[in-house]
C-alpha cells in the first residue's frame, strides 16, 4: 500500500490502476459526467416544468433521468470492478464514501425514473422533484469523494 | 424483433412480480362498480403502472366464444383483417369495417418506446393484412350457406364508423367523414368518396377510431372524438376539439361541439324509447386497478362529463395542471358504470323479438378487455337492462370466454350490430372473426 502512494521519487512510484481501461484511459472516469450533468439537468428542467406546466419539460426531464440512470449503471459497473479489483484503491478512505454514496445515488434515480414514466402533473411534483432534489445533495456528497481518489491519489493517472 | 418479443413475457412477468410484491391488491368488488352509484377508492399511482396483457392465441377450429343460456353462437365471417365495427343495411347486407391503428404517434418521452413494444406484442394479434377496408356480407341464415363476400370500400384511413342516411353512406375514418353514393344491393362502392368534415387525426392520434351515427331525421351526424393522450401528457393543446361528440350539419359538414369531457366516446346510437344519444366511454388509466370504472351514458346537450379534470362529477385528477375548477364545477355524473379498464367500444340496443325477451329494450356492450389491471377485467359482451328509456338493473354476461383458461386472448369483442334477422354480431378484433348470436330454440 504505502509504496503506491504518490510519494518520494515520481519516477519510481506506481499510481493506484484502473483495472478497466481502453488505450490505458480509465473508463471510469470516462462515463461518471455523463450521470451527473444528467442528474444536474434533471433537477432544473423538474424546476422549470414545476413553475411552467408546459409538458416539454416533463419530457426533458425523463429523457435526462433515463439516460442518466443507464449511463449511472455503466460507469457503477467499472467503478465496482476498479473497487474490488484493487486492494490500493479500497485502501483509500473515500473510495467507500464515495462507492456507497452512489449506490444510494442509482436506488433514487431509479425511483425517479419510474416516478417520471407516470403521466403529466404527478410525474415531477411533489415527488419527482423531490427525488431530484436529493439525487443532487447526494451527488455533491460522492463527486466530492470520489474527487479525492483521482486528485489527491491519483487512481488511475497514467504513470 | 421476432426473438425480442419472446423475451418480452418474461420481461413482462418479472415486472408483474416485482409489482404484485411492492403492492398487494386490496380485496376489491368488481360489482361493487357495476350500475349508477360506483364505489371509488383512492387514488393509487403506482412506479410501474400495473399491466396484465392478454398475449393472442386465436380461434382453434370449432370453437367459440360462450353464451348465456338460452342463446347459440356461431362464426358468421372468419379470417378478416382486424374486424373492429359493424353495420347492418336496410337490405340485410352487413358492413364489416376492418381497421387499423394509424401510424404511431412521434415519440417524446422513454415511455413512448415501452409503450409502442409492449402494444405491439399483445394489442394487435401480428399483421392481419392490409386491413382499412369495409367488406360486405350477403347471408341467409335459413339456407345455412357461408355468407357471399365482397370488398365494398378498400384503401381506407383507419376508418371505424358507418351511417347510411338515404342513399349517402358516410364512413368515419379517423382523419375525415367521407360520403359515397350507394344503392340498395350493392356490393361495392363505385362512386368517389366526398368528405364532408375533416377529424382531428395525426400526427398524434392517440384514441383514433371514430364512432359515428346519424339522427332520426337524418339531418345531423354524430361522431366520437377521443382523447389525444391518457391524462393530458402530450400537452392540453393536442386535445383541441378531443374528448367529445360532434354534431355534423349533413348537407353543409358544419360542426360543433356537442358534449365534452368524454375521455374516449364510442358505440354512438340512440336509445329506441327516449331518443336520447347513448355511448360508451372509456375512462383513464394509471390510477389504480378500479379506477376509474369505464361507464355508459345518455349525452346531454352542451354537457362536460370531466375528462380530463374530474372523473364521476368533481374527483379531481391531481396528474392535470392547470386545474379548470370552473369546469369542474359543471362536470356530469356519467349514468351507468360498467367497471374499471374493461374498455367498452361497442353498444347495441336490443329493438327486436327474436332474441329472448329478457333483452328486449336493454344495451348490449363489448368490452374489449383490460390491460391496466393485474385481474383481467372486461373480454365480454354484456347485457344492461333499461326500462322506461334508462338503466334498471344489473348487467348480465351474455357472450364471454374469449380469453383461454391460460388467459390468452383467443379473441377480443369490440362493435356490435343487429342483423335483419334479429341476431347480435360481434366483430371481434383479435380472432378475426364475426360472431352471430341468436336465440337457442331457433
Amino acid at each position: 500500500m504505502s509504496k503506491t502512494h504518490a510519494e518520494g521519487n515520481p519516477l519510481s512510484i506506481e499510481y493506484p490502476r484502473s483495472r478497466m481501461r481502453i488505450l490505458r484511459q480509465p473508463i471510469h472516469p470516462m462515463l461518471v459526467p455523463i450521470p451527473i450533468a444528467c442528474i444536474v439537468g434533471v433537477l432544473l428542467t423538474d424546476l422549470t416544468y414545476w413553475w411552467s406546466a408546459e409538458m416539454m419539460w416533463a419530457n426533458c426531464s425523463a429523457w435526462l433521468v433515463t439516460v442518466g440512470v443507464i449511463f449511472g449503471y455503466l460507469a457503477a459497473i467499472f467503478g465496482l470492478i476498479d473497487f474490488l479489483g484493487s486492494r490500493s484503491i479500497r485502501a483509500q478512505s473515500p473510495a467507500w464514501p464515495h462507492a456507497i454514496g452512489n449506490v444510494v445515488l442509482l436506488i433514487l434515480a431509479t425511483l425517479n425514473m419510474f416516478v417520471h414514466s407516470r403521466d403529466a402533473w404527478t410525474s415531477v411534483v411533489p415527488w419527482g422533484l423531490a427525488l431530484s432534489a436529493a439525487a443532487v445533495l447526494i451527488l455533491l456528497f460522492t463527486a466530492w469523494m470520489g474527487r479525492a481518489p483521482v486528485y489527491e491519489h491519483r487512481v488511475g493517472v497514467a504513470e | 424483433m421476432r426473438s425480442a418479443l419472446k423475451l418480452l413475457p418474461v420481461a413482462l412477468s418479472a415486472t408483474l412480480t416485482l409489482t404484485l410484491a411492492t403492492y398487494a391488491d386490496q380485496p376489491f368488488d368488481i360489482q361493487s362498480q357495476v350500475g349508477p352509484n360506483p364505489v371509488l377508492p383512492d387514488i393509487q399511482q403506482y412506479l410501474f403502472p400495473q399491466m396484465h396483457l392478454s398475449s393472442v392465441v386465436g380461434w382453434k377450429s370449432g370453437e367459440t366464444p360462450t353464451v348465456a343460456v338460452g342463446l347459440k353462437i356461431e362464426a358468421l365471417a372468419t379470417g378478416l383483417q382486424h374486424p373492429r365495427s359493424l353495420y347492418t343495411l336496410p337490405n340485410g347486407d352487413v358492413l364489416v369495417v376492418e381497421s387499423k391503428a394509424p401510424p404511431p404517434q412521434p415519440i417524446t418521452r422513454p415511455k413512448d418506446i415501452v409503450m409502442r413494444f409492449i402494444e405491439k406484442g399483445v394489442t394487435s394479434g401480428g399483421d392481419p393484412g392490409p386491413s382499412n377496408r369495409i367488406t360486405l356480407l350477403r347471408y341467409d341464415p335459413a339456407g345455412g350457406k357461408p355468407p357471399t363476400r365482397s370488398v365494398f370500400l378498400d384503401h381506407l384511413h383507419s376508418p371505424f364508423g358507418v351511417a347510411l342516411v338515404g342513399d349517402d353512406l358516410y364512413v368515419a375514418n379517423t382523419d375525415a367523414i367521407v360520403g359515397y353514393p350507394y344503392h340498395t344491393g350493392d356490393l361495392t362502392i363505385s362512386g368517389n368518396g366526398v368528405t364532408l368534415t375533416e377529424l382531428p387525426g395525426g400526427p398524434i392520434d392517440h384514441h383514433w377510431t371514430k364512432s359515428l351515427t346519424a339522427s332520426r331525421d337524418g339531418l345531423l351526424l354524430y361522431v366520437g372524438v377521443g382523447s389525444n393522450s391518457n391524462i393530458t401528457e402530450n400537452g392540453i393543446e393536442a386535445e383541441k376539439n378531443r374528448a367529445a361528440i360532434w354534431e355534423v350539419d349533413r348537407v353543409s359538414g358544419r360542426w360543433r361541439i356537442f358534449a365534452s369531457g368524454l375521455r374516449n366516446p364510442n358505440g354512438l346510437t340512440f336509445e329506441p324509447e327516449s331518443g336520447a344519444l347513448w355511448t360508451v366511454v372509456n375512462e383513464r388509466d394509471e390510477l389504480g386497478p378500479n379506477l376509474v370504472p369505464d361507464y355508459m351514458t345518455s349525452v346531454k346537450d352542451g354537457a362536460f362529463y370531466g375528462w380530463p379534470y374530474s372523473y364521476y362529477g368533481k374527483h379531481l385528477d391531481p396528474r392535470v395542471e392547470p386545474q379548470r375548477p370552473d369546469l369542474v364545477e359543471k362536470a356530469i355524473v356519467p349514468d351507468y358504470a360498467l367497471s374499471s379498464h374493461v374498455a367498452p367500444l361497442g353498444l347495441v340496443f336490443c329493438t327486436v323479438d327474436s332474441l329472448p325477451q329478457k333483452y328486449r329494450g336493454g344495451a348490449f356492450v363489448g368490452e374489449h378487455g383490460s390491460w391496466n389491471r393485474l385481474t383481467f377485467n372486461g373480454y365480454r359482451v354484456v347485457f344492461v337492462p333499461f326500462s322506461g328509456g334508462h338503466p334498471n338493473g344489473k348487467a348480465e354476461d351474455v357472450v364471454t370466454n374469449f380469453l383461454d383458461a391460460d388467459g390468452k386472448a383467443r379473441g377480443r369483442p369490440v362493435g356490435l350490430a343487429i342483423d335483419k334477422t334479429g341476431a347480435l354480431l360481434i366483430a371481434d378484433d383479435v380472432g378475426n372473426t364475426i360472431w352471430r348470436v341468436s336465440s337457442a330454440g331457433q
